[in-house]
């Protein structure tokens, strides 16, 4: 077998001798892990910017074909490791499509399901507005950031069991119904969020120096933002109202009242307002999922073949340790088919094309990374521009390593 | 955990694609290599106007072995299309990079990961894996594990692990050790 050879990369070399060739990266702080930008400057203008990716890159996909349908949830996880939950989402919908039990999801469990990707939402926009501010010099962003994003993090840990990846939904369902005292502490944190928002805002929306860095600074325009299949608030600030909930709604979402903010500058500081936005938004959809959750229900599909039996049952009912058994041991298998899912995550249109040949692990699952695609518009973006604006750029288009390099 | 032990099925010559079409909300088509770029261009020019995705898969022991996979988004109509494009290991395709700027790292990872060489992309490179990297990680052929022989020796303490049956090197046994404990103290 004959394999093509890959061409060594081409050095950025001066062209002219009036500019310098600059490596940014890859541990350099502001570009949110491990980015590195081949910079070509002249002074302190970007005359060209390659961004080199690759850096994290785990081979979670091919991972993904080894492990049984379950087991892949976990690793695919650990893709966008800021919104964990929105990858299980994906993933677990698009599972749900192959086996044909889409419809049969219960009502409680796609509200929970709601509400954790809001909250999930909120949490990764902390993380964003924390770590932009302090590009911007605004420490202590930081801390407000993410204390709210600590509050949201305890209630992962208590649904799911742990705090960054919790792994709490499963193909048909989730893993249980949310803890005692879930509740109560999902009502203080909505309570506190628009105090806290207000203060964020007032830190920052009004803010002289933050408007100076971020108006006019990394603007995308429309057409460029479609040619960049930039998607998710990038795209949003740039005028065009496109949100997957919306334009193709999955897990109930038709049924949430929310708006879709948008703007039409595509400048760093409308992507900024675009995302405050969103998490008043998220909080609306928060609030009108936990309305829903005082009516009670199952949490999982109620088909043997697909979810583990309840335990107190695995003693009593030879069936039920046989299917334990055999879930456990070799996983369920899924009918052959392709299926595109996408969902709206905090960062764009995160889509799965899995495809199945019928056996008990997935034969291919290809990710659309939104990070990735966004971050490649940083090469449309940075020319021109000053290095401390590229900062800037970075940060405003908010790329996750995990999930571009996967 | 039996899962990474067992590499994934091989050769199993289904195309899984062809079975169940209509399982998302996006309308399929299977378009040949040599009509594929005037095909996309069309599709293009009736309001498909954002490349998603592009990506491939390898159906090892199918005829042609893998599909490239275009998925295109109409931002006015909200609707999905997608594209198989089935080649052979060391056909080429045409690349869409200037119909569609997003094509680039995508047609450069679908290069690094299975081999496909796209005609006409600039700068067709590695984009993930080391410039210097043998072979494509993606491909169902390449193994999910190293094989032993070309492992790095464990470290001796993990020899002595009552984990790890194996045979320590010569002079770092326990009782070596405690020997060179003794002389030590003398």
């Amino acid at each position: 077998m004959t394999q093509p050879i890959a061409p060594a990369a081409p050095d950025i070399v001066s062209r002219d001798g009036n500019t310098m060739v600059l490596s940014m990266g890859p541990q350099h702080p502001s570009t949110h892990g491990v980015l590195q930008v081949m910079l070509e400057i002249d002074g302190e203008t970007v005359v060209k910017a390659d961004p080199e990716i690759g850096y994290l890159h785990t081979g979670i996909e091919k991972t993904a074909e080894g492990l049984f349908w379950s087991q892949a949830q976990t690793v695919i996880e650990r893709m966008d490791y800021l919104a964990p939950s929105s990858n299980a989402l994906c993933y677990v919908l698009a599972v749900e499509k192959l086996l044909g039990i889409a419809d049969r999801i219960p009502e409680r469990a796609q509200t929970i399901r709601v509400l954790t990707m809001e909250l999930t939402r909120i949490a990764s926009h902390c993380v964003w507005l924390g770590t932009h501010g302090i590009d911007l010099g605004a420490i202590s962003v930081f801390f407000y950031c993410f204390d709210l994003r600590e509050n949201i993090l305890d209630l992962q840990e208590a649904a799911g069991g742990a705090r960054m990846h919790p792994n709490y939904l499963r193909v048909g369902g989730l893993n249980g119904d949310l803890p005692a005292g879930f509740i109560a502490r999902l009502d203080a944190l909505i309570e506190k969020f628009p105090g806290r928002m207000r203060e964020l805002r007032g830190l920052l929306q009004a803010n002289p120096i933050l408007q100076d860095r971020t108006i006019d600074v990394g603007v995308l325009t429309q057409d460029e933002a479609i040619q960049w299949g930039v998607t998710g608030p990038s795209l949003r600030a740039s005028g065009i109202a496109y949100d997957v909930r919306r334009a193709f709604p999955y897990t109930g979402y038709d049924s949430y009242d929310f708006d879709v903010p948008t703007r039409t500058q595509g400048d760093a500081y409308a992507r900024f307002l675009v995302r405050l936005d969103e998490m008043d938004q998220s909080m609306r959809v928060v609030e009108q999922a936990r309305r829903r959750l005082d009516v009670p229900g199952p949490v999982m599909i109620d088909d043997p073949k697909i979810s583990l039996p309840p335990k107190e049952t695995i003693a009593l009912s030879m069936e039920a340790l046989i299917h334990h058994f055999k879930l456990v041991s070799e996983g369920f298998r899924v009918p052959p088919g392709d299926v595109y899912q996408a969902i709206e995550s905090p960062r764009g249109e995160l889509g799965y094309y899995v495809v199945s040949n019928g056996e008990n692990r997935p034969y291919r699952i290809r990710t659309r990374p939104p990070s990735m695609y966004n971050l490649q518009a940083l090469k449309g973006l940075a020319p021109g521009n000053l290095i401390a604006d590229l900062v800037v750029m970075i940060g405003s288009l908010d790329p996750v390593f995990g999930e571009v390099d996967r | 955990m039996p899962s990474t032990q067992n590499p994934p099925i091989a050769g199993t010559a289904i195309d899984p694609t062809s079975l169940r079409p209509k399982l998302d909300d996006a309308v399929v088509e299977r378009i040949s290599p040599s009509e594929l770029r005037a095909r996309l261009e069309a599709f293009k020019g009736d309001g498909y106007a954002m490349l998603l995705d592009l990506g491939a898969v390898d159906y090892l022991g199918r005829e042609p072995r893998f599909d490239v996979v275009y998925h295109l988004l109409n931002l006015a109509t909200h609707a999905r299309l997608r594209v198989l494009c089935g080649i052979n290991d060391g056909e080429h395709l045409r690349s869409v990079m200037d119909l569609w700027k997003s094509a680039d790292w995508a047609e450069r990872e679908v290069f690094d990961l299975f081999g496909i060489v796209f005609d006409g992309h600039a700068d067709l490179r590695r984009i993930q894996m080391p410039n210097d990297w043998e072979g494509h990680p993606l491909r169902k052929d390449y193994p999910m594990r190293g094989n032993n022989a070309e492992r790095s020796p464990r470290p001796a303490f993990a020899n002595k692990s009552n984990v790890v049956a194996g045979t320590p090197p010569a002079g770092r046994t326990l009782e070596a050790l405690q020997e060179q404990v003794r002389r030590a103290r003398e």
